[in-house]
């Protein structure tokens, strides 16, 4: 599939002239960077493979006080996939504003948390999916690994975020192939989001938390500004193999209208390679933070963290701590239990620890109370 | 007009002397009947809150949020209860009042905290107050913790579903050992080691829960209720300003501090990174 992408970009080439990007914020489009790889130039592809998606929103099996409309109907009558994808628009309004009931309330019924420290970024969840009251699965997996150095951690709709992950491995995948180095977490986090950003206001929930490890490649650290553009584009102009004075000219505008900014870029060239912790979510956040916590049992999790959370963390001491803060939340919140998985993303990549059950955590301090209190009985006996 | 009831005034004197509509004194409310004979104010006729309220609840029309703003704590170890609460009181976005004092003292060895709508608690709290101070007058000892906790449930299901927001706690010290119990606005009590209340409660519960142990020493128990209400401040926006923790004892309550919850994240901040 990415081959064919790649080979065939020729076609999609005469894609791109004929379909108009819908809601997408494009930023600076300009049809002669495709050599360069538009990071949506697959995009195309994204939609081609919603558009039955769209077409089932009117059939579906499950009536949940669904209005057939004759409208929608029309509109994607052809047959055409080029013209289905342009009309996309207008299809996907009508998708919210028909406002499907939901069968059951939804709820971000997890428990997650990633922080960054000196020693990289630290990610722990729980593994309980539960279904409306019920305890759909005690051992999934919300630690999904995007590639080898960039984890995410998923909140929100199983369903969801297990697809969006593998949609966002995949562009990412692609992006490693054309331009031979990964993508930034903070790159990233901007696809995500706006890949995400066409569904806004359907019921599509995902919350992401993105951790990974930047940089240590080749190229890294050469002139230009890094990590400043709107786009991925911007981290292009390290790369030397296509012509590129639009972005040379977005760059050099940047420099002449902020004074400053030299010296900013080069402080971002520094801080180029290294950890970063990303927050990405359906309705359009998408925030840069030291520590998140996402989920139903997020508060009892946040005050564990901002209690013993900073920068000079030796490694085990931060894996205790993701520890004890996942295991409390899971102590007091009825929708996030059973066991605990931890991550840890350095520069060598991720490691993951053996999944820990966290009921005998639990048995475990049920013995050491019941022993201080007998302990205590000890005492007042011998007084 | 309680020492006419407690000195139990001769009926027919007592008929003369005040307004015919007066309760005669077998009728009177006392520590067993109260609530159950006439309720403490009548709805007017014609009225019904319950119904109102319930229209108020859908979700997607009109909606009438009762949360508890507030975050307070209290929880028992070997050497009594500790009771600990912020102090922000908001109407909606607005912060009306900084240092607004959450524990209302019933009397030297009952403390009872306040959470959910400021008047309703503020009110029912003092009533509760009245009837634990006529209980003693009556009855020549102190009233139970159980015993308040119930009258106060009892003032609270008499007006269920109309509209009344209290999270209370009453802590105390009666001849069984120290007592806590959590009383609702939906007749909800609760006799337990450790309750928190309020939006900031989740915070705070993961602090307690993690350095709680039953043989704290008093100054760790102290600690222990400082960090989580300035943690839960931290996080949540509708608590914040000062805590005020109380100590109770066998011997009655003492107030133990009134700290400035950015002050002690600071020192908190300033620990975390000297380790």
């Amino acid at each position: 599939m990415a081959l064919q992408d790649i080979c065939n970009f020729q076609t999609i080439f005469e894609d791109n002239r004929r379909t108009e990007y819908p809601a997408v914020p494009h930023g600076k489009r300009i049809a002669s960077n495709y050599v360069s790889g538009l990071p949506f130039s697959s995009s195309t592809n994204l939609f081609y493979f919603y558009i039955p998606v769209a077409e089932y929103l009117d059939q579906s099996p499950i009536q949940f006080g669904q209005i057939s409309t004759v409208q929608s109907s029309s509109a994607i009558s052809s047959e055409d996939s080029f013209l289905t994808s342009s009309s996309l628009p207008t299809c996907l309004p009508f998708a919210s504003s028909q406002s499907v009931p939901l069968p059951f309330p939804m709820a971000h019924g997890t428990t997650t948390l990633a922080f960054m420290f000196q020693g990289g970024v630290m990610a722990a969840a729980d593994t309980r999916s539960s279904c409306s009251g019920l305890v759909a699965c005690p051992a999934s997996q919300k630690i999904l690994p995007i590639h080898s150095h960039l984890v995410g951690l998923t909140s929100g709709t199983s369903a969801d975020c297990a697809l969006w992950k593998r949609i966002l491995a995949r562009e990412l995948r692609l992006y490693q192939l054309r331009y031979g180095r990964r993508l930034s977490t903070r790159g990233a986090a901007k696809l995500l989001s706006h890949m995400l950003h066409p569904f806004k206001g359907t019921e599509l929930c995902v919350a992401a938390t993105l951790c990974g490890w930047d940089g240590g490649e080749a190229d890294d650290g050469e002139a230009g500004p890094g990590g400043h553009g709107e786009t991925t584009k911007s981290q292009m102009t390290e790369q030397k193999n296509f012509a590129d004075s639009p972005s040379e000219k977005v760059s050099l505008a940047e420099a002449q209208s902020f004074p400053f900014s030299q010296q900013c870029f080069s402080k971002k060239k520094i801080n180029l390679s290294g950890p970063d912790l990303f927050y990405v979510c359906s309705d359009g956040t998408r925030l840069q933070g030291m520590l998140f916590s996402v989920g139903s049992g997020s508060p009892y999790a946040y005050s564990i963290l901002d209690q013993g959370v900073h920068w000079g963390l030796e490694v085990d001491e931060a894996t205790s701590i993701a520890r004890e803060a996942v295991y409390r939340a899971t102590y007091r919140d009825a929708y996030s239990g059973n066991c605990t998985d931890i991550f840890h993303i350095t520069s060598k990549g991720w490691t993951r620890r053996n999944r820990e059950d966290l009921k005998e955590e639990y048995y475990r301090e049920k013995e050491r109370r019941r022993r201080e209190r007998r302990k205590r009985q000890d005492v007042t006996l011998s007084e | 007009m309680a020492l006419f009831d407690v000195s139990g005034f001769n009926s027919d004197l007592r008929a003369w002397i005040l307004p015919s509509t007066q309760v005669p004194v077998l009728d009177r409310a006392n520590n067993y009947s109260f609530g159950s004979k006439f309720q403490e104010f009548a709805v007017p006729p014609g009225v019904d809150p319950s119904g109102f309220l319930e229209s108020c609840s859908s979700d997607g029309g009109v909606r009438i949020e009762m949360d508890h703003g507030t975050t307070t704590l209290a929880f028992k170890f070997r050497h009594g209860v500790i009771v600990a609460v912020d102090s922000r009181a908001s109407s909606g976005r607005y912060i009306s009042s900084t240092y607004y004092d959450k524990v209302i003292e019933i009397n030297p060895y009952l403390l009872g905290t306040m959470s959910g709508s400021a008047a309703d608690c503020m009110y029912w709290e003092r009533l509760l107050a009245k009837e634990c101070r006529l209980y003693r007058l009556r009855n020549n000892q102190r009233i139970s913790v159980a015993a308040a906790s119930k009258l106060l449930c009892n003032m609270m299901l008499g007006y269920r579903g109309m509209g009344l927001s209290v999270g209370s706690m009453i802590c105390g010290w009666d001849k069984e050992g120290p007592g806590l119990y959590y009383v609702d606005e939906n007749g909800t009590r609760l006799s337990g080691r450790m309750f928190s209340t309020g939006s900031g409660n989740s915070y705070a519960y993961g602090v307690m829960d993690s350095g709680y142990r039953e043989d704290l020493t008093v100054e760790e128990a102290y600690d222990l209720g400082c960090r989580a209400i300035a943690h839960a401040t931290h996080r949540d926006a509708y608590s914040g300003g000062v805590v005020n923790m109380y100590h109770m004892q066998k011997d009655g309550w003492i107030k133990v501090c009134k700290q400035d919850v950015s002050e002690l994240l600071h020192r908190y901040r300033k620990e975390k990174l000297r380790v």
